[in-house]
């Protein structure tokens, strides 16, 4: 039973077909939650007596930036399943998940720009979260470069797979190291804002935005990912059946 | 003759073939940190404050540009095959080729610093300082300018993309090295610092080549 299940995942048009109604599911949820969420957020909830009506971009910034570490975990986990059981659709997933991540890493980092230039005064601080979240984006982009750099792809998924690994060994250190560096240097100031406990008013509709960004980051990954195993698996016959009813 | 020690002498053969490649990261280094009083400020007492830290990010480059040829040789030699044909893991001989790279290109690098600190009219206690750090910190970063030179290995125009690909990685060691030389610059503790770094350098020294051997052997025609 567990490996039968585990062996469909072998098999590229098992995963074309049934991704399709999974990118349903994850599409519909993740629009409905973001729609009421974000709609809750930035009008009923209650303002924040320290910081006005500018805190309301967590209902944008706290998912994005959770999907942006989130997605740097799954990256990680598929390089494991490829390299261990060398499951094709691990690499396809590590592939889907670069660019997704690294978008919402960049969203993230504008996002707390905007927010930090009424609150700090200034769009960008060298501090602790920030720096950790820059060097993720150029830990996504390494991964994207490399990638592209290589043509065969199934040696360019290897690749990567190691690389990943390397960054994920390598994440927690350069963040403990970034937090030391940045006490030694900064004034306490300018640490992140240590807000009062939220009142449910204000966390239940960032909870609906988290979930509804995750199920809009499964869309979108699932999305790349059936591109991507239409565009490799070309030459076979069940895609020329698919793009020719399309 | 031992395999470990013949894999050596040829290094250093190697290089002596060569010997324009033993001065092009000293050259590199002299070159960018004079442009930098150019671009500054001649004033010595800005030049004494940041100096050191110059100075560091001017051998982090020149490691990165000498290293992306670290495997290319062996590999467009085929002399990469016969490594698997020797009875060492490949990760040892990787780590032989990492210690030979660190004596003959990032040693003479080290060993040039204090002479560029004196033009930058840096404390005679820090540049003591940056010496140690740059001895402790390079056998990591030499590990990780390796693994960027392997992961690119099948790519052509390779150097600049294992640069991209592996800076972010050298925040750490970055960051405990200038907190080395900020406390040498007040006066107080080091060597927590300095253990710090010495355990990240042994922690890469011992589990890096592995992964550099898995990459290479991705290289390795039809064996993966």
């Amino acid at each position: 039973m567990f490996w039968r299940w585990f062996h469909q995942w072998g098999s590229p048009k098992w995963f074309y077909e049934r991704a399709s109604r999974w990118q349903f599911v994850f599409g519909f949820v993740g629009l409905t939650l973001l729609f009421f969420g974000t709609i809750w957020g930035l009008a009923f909830a209650p303002v924040d007596y320290q910081q006005g009506h500018s805190y309301r971009i967590i209902y944008l910034h706290v998912p994005v930036a959770f999907l942006a570490q989130a997605l740097y975990a799954g990256m990680a986990f598929c390089a494991v399943v490829l390299l261990v059981w060398k499951m094709k659709l691990a690499d396809v997933g590590m592939q889907a998940m670069a660019p997704v991540g690294f978008a919402f890493t960049i969203l993230a980092l504008i996002s707390g720009a905007v927010w930090g230039k009424p609150t700090w005064g200034t769009y960008w601080v060298w501090d602790a979260r920030l720096t950790s979240m820059l060097v993720l984006a150029f830990l996504y982009l390494g991964v994207m470069g490399l990638r592209s750099a290589i043509l065969d792809f199934e040696q360019a998924g290897k690749t990567c797979a190691i690389l990943v690994l390397v960054g994920v060994v390598n994440l927690p250190i350069i963040k403990y190291s970034v937090e030391w560096w940045n006490t030694l240097h900064q004034p306490a100031s300018l640490t992140l804002t240590k807000k009062p406990a939220m009142p449910a008013s204000m966390w239940v509709p960032l909870f609906v935005n988290i979930i509804g960004y995750y199920a809009a980051a499964a869309y979108l990954v699932l999305a790349l990912m059936r591109g991507i195993v239409l565009n490799r698996e070309r030459r076979a016959r069940w895609v020329r059946e698919v793009v020719d009813l399309a | 003759m031992s395999i470990e020690r013949r894999l050596i002498i040829r290094e250093f053969r190697l290089l002596i073939a060569r010997p324009a490649d033993l001065f092009k990261p000293m050259w590199f280094l002299t070159l960018v940190v004079s442009v930098m009083p150019l671009a500054l400020s001649p004033d010595s007492k800005i030049l004494a404050d940041i100096g050191s830290a110059v100075i560091w990010v001017g051998v982090l480059l020149a490691l990165l540009l000498n290293s992306d040829q670290l495997f290319y040789d062996d590999f467009d030699t085929g002399v990469l095959e016969q490594y698997l044909f020797v009875d060492r893991p490949l990760s040892w001989i990787v780590g032989m080729k990492l210690i030979s790279h660190w004596i003959l290109q990032v040693v003479p690098l080290i060993i040039v610093t204090p002479l560029i600190a004196l033009m930058l009219s840096v404390d005679g206690l820090v540049i003591h300082m940056l010496v140690l750090s740059l001895f402790v910190a390079t056998p990591a970063l030499t590990c990780f300018t390796g693994l960027g030179a392997a992961l690119t290995l099948g790519t052509r125009r390779s150097g600049v993309l294992g640069v991209l690909v592996m800076m972010p990685l050298f925040v750490p060691v970055i960051i405990l090295a200038s907190g080395i030389l900020i406390r040498a610059k007040d006066g107080t503790e080091v060597l927590p610092l300095f253990a710090l770094l010495g355990a990240f350098s042994i922690a890469s020294a011992i589990s890096v080549p592995v992964a550099i051997a898995a990459a290479l052997r991705l290289n390795i025609g039809g064996s993966n």
